[in-house]
């Protein structure tokens, strides 16, 4: 692990850089615990059902720019999915004040067989024209396929000359999905190729202003730091090119979650000297009081975070205790992203409810940060104890359909879309929140509680579809364990 | 970081014409001169760096990876040779599989993120394979890499040829970049008029001939013997030539675009300096 390197057009794959692995079966306390001591072993995945492409995740990072159009270099397939794109910052304007989003400017150039033998060069530099021409962007990302990173279309040289031609900055993101097994590492490279050529120099520091390094979930950040006499720096969803290139102006960087925010945060800090907030996201008392305290440090607000601090636990602590008594005692399993995961784990500790289990998609031993004080995992593990049958497992349905019927717990978490119909499948409530933000800070516990309680009582739906619904597993892999396939010591 | 006054070289030509060689006797030279050096060779064969390490010391870069997965310690694929020339081999897929060229762009990007690229480079040279034949061949010549490029070629019909091509694939890189061409080196075969010639066909090509390497035996004694000239018999007239050679280079300042030319020029300067007279009873390889 070293400084990052901005000069690079690529940027180094998790697995290299962090360590990251996708694969591993045990506890929680276990994993925190070895994470740091030598490296952690990478499962030696024998079947592998379902798998993300990290191009997605690079197009996540730049694609909701509000004035930035986004050219996907290869085969049209590549970007076969991404229109989802489009219907979420449909969806989330409202929660960030864009009251009319615009259609999402995404495009391919469309990579055939003769392009793949004749370079596929003149191609993009028409794309990158037209594409100018037709929606007048503030700035154009192309991010490769693996087509066009295995022909070795000099990409960068290209974007750099019609850079200079079109007098906007046209940005490579190199995020060919063989280069990494860890589909977050597309989000580094998207974050890379932000912090390399569009974020600039710092003309002057904006006293107030906090970068939150997010996705489109509500504004809560707008809310609290009013009272801190802060302003939120939203990056990189619904920002604009010209907000997001003064993001070197900012005081301080936060994340909501550190798997998503790692290398943007850290590039900050190293290039432009914005601190970076090391500890990780407010989710859970502890963490919540942890993070303000860091946050109130950093931009010299020691004062009004206690005050602010405060009032929270006056507010919101009795009602917690509220809920607390409905919830006391369920179980749950997550399954969600690290760390967000992570910090669900914490919130229905809170509320007084044991995490059974979790498939967390990956770990990352540490962040780009290299501070110890972001492992969110291990933080959850100090404040509330262990968190069995715990799984690193990118989103592996049958590990998660094996360990969830052996569990069997009274409500099933996720983040993500298609996670949940297992819990359905199975007769347990679920209960999927996007918006990461939900949950934060004293309310969030509240807010999220509240919601849990209607799931948990309003079980009849899943109760009467599990009666009717097929298993795809047969009984023979329901009875083995869920790493069986993983190798190493699970397999023992 | 590497310094603002690294020189970053090339070294093209037909395949067998001793790019490797050559490459390796100019950089013995330079070594000389007290200059931190470079080489990667970029020929999936792997044999770029034999005479400055005394054999096949080297496992490849993508040997490497291949066995040991990216994560990789830079002394692993970077070895020491004569008076400290920093060799690695890029390596590449055995013949009639894979793709070498995306094996030179995943070996060259590994380079960069183990930071081989150190501060106290002066040199570093690209041995690459004969032609440019895919886009991962071109990659020591992008933006940012080489931007000087030698062609090594003698008075032979076939290495003229390929020589004029490969100034086609610079032309394109330097209309958008910063390639340029640095100047052909004559790897002497004896053939008549060759010097002649030589310097007609590189004033064609608007560049110049930096250097007349002279056909000496010593160079085949040296490398059965996994040497340099340079390092096997330094007194060998031969020695001397290369350092001139690398003192040519180092002293270089005339960078151009190249002009190839079409064929029908190619073959009447074939033709003036007396290539094609000779054609039917004295042509000999």
């Amino acid at each position: 692990m070293s400084k990052l390197n901005l000069d690079l057009p690529e940027v180094a794959i998790r697995e290299t850089r962090l360590g990251s692995i996708t694969g591993y079966c045990g506890s929680a306390k276990e994993l925190v615990g070895h994470a740091r001591c030598g490296k952690l072993k990478e499962g030696n995945h024998q079947f592998n059902q379902t798998i993300g492409c990290s191009v997605a995740q690079a197009i996540c990072t730049v694609v909701m720019i509000q004035d930035a159009a986004v050219i996907s270099h290869g085969p049209i397939g590549c970007l076969g999915c991404l229109h989802e794109f489009d219907f979420t910052y449909q969806q989330n304007g409202d929660l960030r004040g864009v009251a009319n989003p615009t259609q999402r400017k995404l495009f391919s150039t469309d990579i055939e067989e003769k392009d793949t033998i004749y370079g596929g060069s003149q191609k993009l530099r028409t794309a990158i024209k037209e594409v100018y021409e037709k929606v007048d962007p503030k700035v154009i990302f192309v991010a490769t396929t693996c087509a066009v990173g295995i022909i070795g279309d000099d990409v960068e040289s290209i974007t750099d000359e019609m850079a200079d031609e079109l007098g906007i900055p046209v940005i490579g993101i190199y995020c060919e999905g063989f280069r990494s097994k860890i589909w977050t590492t597309g989000f580094d490279a998207g974050y890379h190729a932000i912090a390399r050529k569009l974020i600039k120099a710092p003309e002057k520091k904006q006293e107030d202003r906090v970068n939150v390094i997010n996705f489109w979930g509500s504004d809560v950040f707008g809310k609290w730091f009013k009272e801190l006499g802060l302003k939120p720096n939203y990056v990189t969803p619904y920002s604009t090119v010209e907000q997001l290139s003064r993001s070197s102006e900012a005081i301080a960087s936060v994340q909501i979650c550190a798997t998503l925010g790692s290398y943007l945060g850290a590039a900050l800090e190293q290039k432009y000297g914005v601190p970076e907030i090391k500890t990780s996201a407010p989710y859970g008392i502890p963490q919540t009081d942890r993070w303000f305290r860091e946050l109130g440090k950093i931009t010299h607000k020691e004062a009004e975070v206690e005050d602010f601090l405060k009032i929270q636990k006056e507010e919101w602590l009795p009602q917690i205790a509220k809920i607390r008594k409905k919830l006391e005692g369920k179980t749950a399993y997550v399954t969600g992203g690290a760390s967000h995961g992570h910090s669900l784990v914490a919130i229905l500790s809170e509320l007084g409810m044991k995490a059974v289990g979790a498939a967390i998609f990956h770990h990352d031993p540490l962040y780009d940060n290299e501070s110890v004080e972001a492992d969110a995992l291990a933080h959850v593990v100090e404040d509330y104890g262990d968190v069995p049958h715990y799984n690193v497992c990118n989103k592996q349905e049958y590990q998660l359909v094996n360990s969830l019927n052996k569990v069997r717990p009274d409500v099933l978490l996720a983040r993500h879309g298609g996670m949940t119909l297992w819990g359905a499948k199975l007769g347990i409530p679920s209960l999927l929140i996007g918006d990461e933000h939900y949950s934060m800070g004293y309310e969030g516990i509240v807010r999220y509680g509240k919601r849990l309680i209607e799931v948990i009582e309003n079980d009849e739906f899943v109760k009467n579809f599990s009666k009717h619904a097929m298993n795809p597993y047969t009984k023979w892999w329901l009875e083995q364990e869920s790493g069986k396939l993983l190798g190493g010591k699970q397999n023992g | 970081m590497p310094k603002e006054t690294l020189r970053q070289v090339a070294i093209y030509g037909k395949g067998g014409i001793g790019k490797s060689t050559t490459t390796q006797n100019l950089t013995a030279g330079l070594a000389e001169l007290g200059k931190e050096i470079m080489v990667v060779g970029c020929d999936p064969k792997a044999d770029s760096t034999r005479l400055l390490l005394g054999g096949l010391a080297q496992k490849t870069v993508l040997d490497t990876i291949r066995d040991e997965g990216e994560d990789i310690e830079l002394t692993t694929i970077l070895k020491n040779g004569f008076k400290g020339i920093r060799c690695v081999e890029s390596g590449g897929p055995e013949p009639g599989v894979g793709c070498a060229g995306r094996g030179i762009i995943t070996s060259i990007g590994t380079l960069e993120r183990l930071e081989a690229y150190a501060e106290d480079l002066d040199y570093v040279f690209y041995d690459v394979l004969g032609d440019v034949v895919c886009g991962g061949f071109a990659m020591p010549i992008r933006e940012g890499k080489a931007k000087e490029i030698y062609i090594v070629a003698s008075g032979e019909m076939m290495s003229l040829y390929a020589a004029n091509n490969i100034s086609k694939g610079i032309q394109k890189y330097a209309n958008k970049g910063g390639a340029r061409l640095g100047g052909i080196i004559c790897n002497s075969r004896n053939v008549d008029r060759e010097l002649d010639l030589l310097r007609a066909f590189s004033k064609e090509l608007g560049t110049q001939l930096i250097h007349f390497v002279p056909r000496d035996n010593v160079v085949q004694r040296a490398e059965i013997r996994r040497k340099t000239v340079i390092e096997y018999d330094p007194q060998a007239a031969q020695a001397q030539e290369y350092r001139d050679l690398a003192k040519h280079i180092d002293e270089n300042d005339m960078f151009v675009i190249p002009k190839p030319m079409a064929s029908e020029r190619l073959e009447e300067i074939l033709i003036e300096y007396g290539l094609m007279d000779g054609l039917v009873d004295d042509y000999k390889i």
